[in-house]
């Protein structure tokens, strides 16, 4: 490898290194407990997958470049270049990551493996080693907003569509779907597909939501891509919606990596306070039932259903509460999986790997725990907010032919709807 | 006009949500020869934003994208 090259490498390392990242790189006791946490070492058993073998990578550079003994006697403390075949490790084992943070959460020193490897991937993006399915998935988001006058009337004409559909589902020939409102107190930011407009339009509407939807959706493969940049760009498209409109609160829809970039990441990577709220979609539902402004019926679901818990929702985002007491207002028979909440299995549909190809063997395969957990609950019902852990569990299922239905808890929450009028 | 155009692959996208019918067009463009035409149809709206989109941004050319019944009908093109 060139010396320059090495030098931009080592260059970006050095631009990411807080004390918070140094005092990862310097504390791991290697003491392996992270290995029993992350369902892909488990699944597998391979090194290339256990958190702190991923992070040693990061931690081989550091200690050449960044540590007086690994400068000088760098056999000794398993010093290395940022060479090819460094690098090659590095895209196996970081684009792998579903950024669950399980290990973290077990860990004895609490180190953020899922953060090193958002380094990791500065790096290699540096290196142009990207994941390029994840990098042309950020880019055709920006496509859409840098070209905005080419794309509004296509997606207007979609939203007209699924406006149809919002009709015929609440009967009511007036419901329909705001765009653009200046005024409306929520903005809410779905995805592309209708499947997260649409339950949350209806939901909105008989709550008697004054609400706005937004022209983009919150799915945000810049960040699972690992490039800050598009990753914020990709948010302010949203972001700088509700200020234009005024909107008292951004509510992301049913997706993990979403929300956790608009409440946690947002406002850091701008470095400008938000002047609104933002909350996660099953936040604003559950407080809907409590208060009343919509009904759901008990009972409308008899089969067991369990919850899955998105890594980012639950032990990355604190909420855990909320989607178990709306499914427990639907469903008689709701049983939670063993463990939950902050210990919950990660699916391993997350990071984005169920948008690249070539994981789809080892990820399906990744989900060897949460399988289990599953079938242990006997549910056949499955709900859990997050695409990107349906699109796993969904694929679990057909895989093993198990007959299982996956819903988001939305679409619960509208079958179980009473509808006033 | 699309009937005097060549199908190279045929990609039933139906059932899918978005972003997943892009993913497929993206994953499957390589299957096609450069100058080659995918005809992917799809059933989730959100599609005829995103398949452009991510055409002109990695430089493959949709040829034609419209509305048929409750479907959404492309024609891409792999220019490279
Ligand atoms: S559990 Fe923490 S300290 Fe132990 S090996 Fe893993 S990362 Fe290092
Ligand atoms: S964040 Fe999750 S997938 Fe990544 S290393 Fe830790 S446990 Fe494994």
């Amino acid at each position: 490898m060139e010396p320059q090259q090495v030098d931009t490498l080592t260059g970006v390392l050095d631009k990411k290194m807080t004390r918070q990242l140094k005092q990862y790189l310097d504390i791991c006791a290697r003491c392996a407990i992270c290995k029993d946490a992350c369902h892909q070492y488990v699944a597998t058993g391979d090194l290339t997958y256990l958190p702190a073998r991923r992070a040693e990578l990061i931690r081989q550079i550091y200690k050449k470049y960044f540590t007086k003994t690994g400068e000088f006697v760098p056999a000794l403390y398993e010093a290395r270049d940022p060479d090819e075949s460094l690098l090659d490790e590095l895209y196996e084992s970081t684009y792998a990551c579903t950024g669950c943070r399980r290990c973290m959460y077990y860990c004895p020193f609490s180190i953020d493996t899922a953060w090193i490897l958002s380094v990791a991937k500065a790096i290699l993006i540096a290196a142009d080693r990207g994941n390029e399915m994840l990098g042309q998935l950020a880019d055709a988001a920006l496509m859409k907003s840098d070209n905005f006058d080419m794309f509004r009337d296509i997606i207007l004409d979609g939203f007209k569509d699924i406006e149809g559909k919002v009709k015929e589902m609440t009967g009511d020939p007036s419901a329909e779907i705001p765009v653009d409102k200046e005024g409306a107190d929520v903005l809410y930011v779905a995805l592309a597909g209708a499947h997260s407009i649409l339950p949350a339009a209806a939901i909105f509407h008989e709550a008697g939501t004054n609400w706005t939807l937004s022209m983009f959706e919150s799915a945000n493969y810049g960040y699972f891509f690992g490039d800050a940049e598009k990753a914020r760009r990709i948010a302010d498209r949203f972001m700088d919606e509700a200020k234009r409109l005024g909107v008292k609160e951004v509510v992301i829809t049913e997706c993990g990596h979403a929300y956790r970039v608009a409440q946690f990441f947002h406002e850091a990577w701008s470095g400008e306070k938000h002047p609104f709220k933002v909350r996660h979609i099953l936040e604003v539902i559950d407080e809907y039932i409590r208060d009343g402004r919509i009904t759901v019926r008990h009972g409308a679901i008899t089969e067991p259903v369990t919850y899955h818990d998105p890594c980012q929702v639950g032990r990355n985002g604190g909420i855990f509460e909320q989607p178990r007491d709306i499914v427990r207002a639907i469903a008689s028979d709701f049983r939670d999986m063993t463990p939950n909440r902050e210990e919950q299995w990660c699916c391993g549909g997350g990071g984005g790997l169920v948008a690249i190809a070539e994981m789809e063997d080892f990820r399906l395969k990744s989900g060897a725990k949460k399988l289990e957990q599953v079938k242990a609950t006997g549910a056949r019902i499955i709900a859990s907010p997050c695409e990107n852990c349906r699109l796993q569990l969904e694929g679990l299922n057909d895989q093993l032919d198990l007959g299982l239905t996956v819903k988001p808890v939305m679409d619960l929450v509208v079958d179980a709807m009473e509808i006033r009028r | 006009m699309s009937e005097d155009i060549k199908v190279d692959l045929e990609l039933d996208l139906k059932g899918l949500l978005c972003p997943m019918p892009m993913v497929k067009v993206s994953q499957k463009i390589g299957d096609v020869p450069v100058g080659g035409v995918i005809r992917a149809v799809a059933t989730d709206p959100g599609s005829m934003a995103d398949i452009p989109a991510w055409a002109k941004s990695t430089g493959n050319e949709v040829l034609s994208a419209g509305k048929e019944g409750d479907e959404y009908v492309f024609l891409v093109k792999r220019a490279k």
